[in-house]
């Protein structure tokens, strides 16, 4: 039981990584990425081929970082004259193109057979059987990392600006902000955190295949940031934890209903998410928690104090 | 050798000419690529497939039957949910268009599972002409994607619904004032994206076998050939998708096979690059 609990937090850690890349790309920068899973694989793959070459896994964990943040600023480079709606399609289009590459070229990525074996880090300083919960503070220790660097960098001067530009780009732009470059930075640092959530996924699995990054990867991600609140980095960890813990939670539906079997059930998570998904957009747009919004406490109830007495000076109706 | 693969590559642009014609529609009406297309095809070639091997339809029957039925759904998927959030930006229906894909597959998997089905075809010898091999699937293709893309034409350029879609599409607020009733021709978008991806799925799934990922095999296809002919118009749609298809299938005389979608999506990132309102010219573009 204490190994599933592992399992399953170490999988809330990495959709937890991918879910903070999100909210910083189409969250705070709204610019949607649906290659969530190839840039996912991309970051994997990197790693893995890096690690079982013999770098390190710190030398492999920072290449890919560093191949999916040239990627995704690659692909925002292209759609950076459009409209968001161009760059949803190209990130899909790039996802494909990953995901057909890694399965087609043999020589490198062994196909469909997958890469096995990939090294891990610190192994061999613990024991083996108290590996997984090392690996499981490692992790942690990394999502708390990125979340506490993305919190400051939200309240950047250079978050502020990304927030801007998601609002309305032209009105940044009047205010002298460089709206390309800000796109582009931001995107790109979404994908090194993406590559670092591939890197930490080849790790613990030591062994990646092209059907672990399906489409369905993206469906988390996007349900962790939608359920969580688009924007709010807290909302998020408690969205990733959710979904995580239902998907792998109604694992055990199958031993109650022995009438459907492993494809069905699996079907039937996917409909739940989908459906998720749309009944979140529709009824509860803003997510569990909201976004973090700069107010200055003191100047709002200056002001209301202010127009209180102003309004019993004057004794006139309220003005609504 | 050339002649068959820009013949094959042909064929092939005339199945992706249904759902890129539905995609650009949707599109100018909406205002928001809809990811589902791909999902909807699955579904479509799974109503006709049903149809066909559980009432034994002859595949004929099944697929006008199924792409009727299929209207019907488009039509609710879009009171369920797209109406929902008609005043929401178009990110949140993108979003909103995957949800609906990942339940429309996988609703087709839960029924039909993951392995691969086929319409019950009788066989026939492919008929040689001019030196060409062109067996009857491609023939029933042909003579399909004419006969809906003529159908289409027409109800666009010479009815009163085309020319209060093509309305709607250029100017929204104008078609309002004018008291076009906008709900109304989304629902008719709906009605003809319905039949036009529904026909698709069961072109797709006599050339190839159906799968629940049918669809999404031709979704960058389908994304490359609107683009190309300029999202939100239907003709160019129709033009990217065969010039998308020859391409294509030219490109697996020197690459994979596998990477028809690869070469897809080459042509969308050149084409952003160079000519981002598409081939056929003016388009409004954003930024």
């Amino acid at each position: 039981m204490i190994d599933y609990l592992i399992t399953i937090l170490t999988l809330v850690g990495i959709v937890a990584i991918l879910g903070l890349a999100l909210n910083l790309q189409w969250g705070l920068c709204g610019m949607v990425n649906f290659g969530m899973a190839g840039f996912f694989a991309l970051g994997a793959y990197t790693a893995a081929l890096i690690a079982l070459a013999g770098a390190g896994t710190l030398a492999a964990t920072l290449a890919a970082a560093l191949v999916c943040a040239m990627a995704c600023g690659f692909v925002a480079m292209i759609s950076l004259r459009l409209s968001e709606e161009y760059l949803a399609i190209l990130t899909l289009g790039f996802g494909e193109v990953i995901r057909l590459f890694v399965l087609n070229e043999d020589w490198l990525t062994q196909g469909s057979l997958g890469l096995p074996g990939i090294p891990r880090p610190f192994w061999g300083w613990v024991s083996e059987k108290t590996y997984e919960v090392w690996f499981l503070g490692l992790l942690i220790t990394v999502v708390l990392v990125l979340f506490i660097a993305l919190e400051v960098l939200l309240r950047s001067p250079f978050g502020r600006a990304i927030r801007a530009v998601r609002e309305d780009d032209i009105v940044a732009t009047t205010l002298g902000k460089n709206v390309v470059m800000l796109r582009v930075k931001a995107f790109a640092l979404g994908g090194a955190i993406i590559g670092v959530a591939g890197a930490f996924h080849a790790y613990y699995l030591t062994y990646i295949d092209p059907s672990q990054f399906s489409a369905v990867i993206t469906a988390y991600v996007f349900m962790a940031v939608i359920a969580g609140g688009r924007g709010s980095n807290r909302g998020l960890l408690l969205g990733a934890a959710t979904i995580m813990v239902f998907i792998e939670g109604t694992r055990f539906l199958k031993d109650l209903f022995n009438v459907m079997d492993a494809t069905q059930l699996a079907a039937i998570r996917l409909i739940l998410i989908g459906l998720g998904l749309i009944l979140f957009l529709i009824y509860r747009p803003q997510g569990f928690l909201a976004e973090y919004r700069l107010k200055s406490s003191v100047a709002v109830q200056k002001s209301a104090s202010f127009l209180r007495r102003a309004r019993l000076r004057t004794s006139e109706p309220k003005p609504h | 050798m050339t002649a068959q693969v820009v013949l094959n590559g042909f064929v092939t642009g005339m199945v992706v000419a249904m759902p890129a014609v539905a995609l650009t529609l949707i599109y100018g009406i909406l205002k928001f690529p809809n990811f589902a297309i791909g999902a909807m095809l699955t579904a479509g070639a799974y109503l006709a497939l049903a149809l066909n091997v559980y009432l034994s339809l002859p595949v004929l029957y099944a697929a006008a039957i199924g792409a009727l039925l299929f209207a019907g759904i488009a039509v609710g998927i879009d009171q369920a949910v797209f109406r929902q959030l008609r005043e929401r930006s178009a990110i949140t229906l993108l979003v909103a268009s995957m949800g609906v894909s990942f339940v429309l597959e996988n609703i087709a998997r839960f029924i039909f599972g993951n392995g691969a089905r086929s319409f019950e075809l009788p066989l026939a010898r492919p008929k040689v002409v001019l030196g060409l091999r062109i067996n009857s699937e491609q023939m029933v293709t042909a003579a399909a994607v004419i006969v809906a893309m003529t159908a289409v034409y027409v109800v666009l350029r010479h009815t009163p619904l085309g020319r209060a879609m093509r309305a709607v599409s250029d100017n929204p607020s104008l078609a309002a004032a004018r008291g076009i009733d906008r709900e109304r021709i989304v629902r008719w978008t709906w009605v003809i994206a319905g039949i036009l991806t529904a026909v698709a799925g069961v072109l797709a799934g006599m050339d190839r076998a159906i799968d629940p990922l049918l669809g999404w095999n031709y979704i960058v296809t389908v994304f490359a050939a609107s683009i190309l002919g300029g999202l939100g118009n239907p003709v160019g749609a129709v033009v990217g998708a065969l010039t998308v298809g020859i391409v294509e299938e030219s490109s697996t005389l020197v690459l994979p096979p596998n990477y028809r979608q690869v070469v897809s999506f080459c042509v969308i990132a050149l084409l952003l690059l160079l000519r981002p309102y598409g081939l056929a010219g003016a388009q409004r573009i954003k930024r």
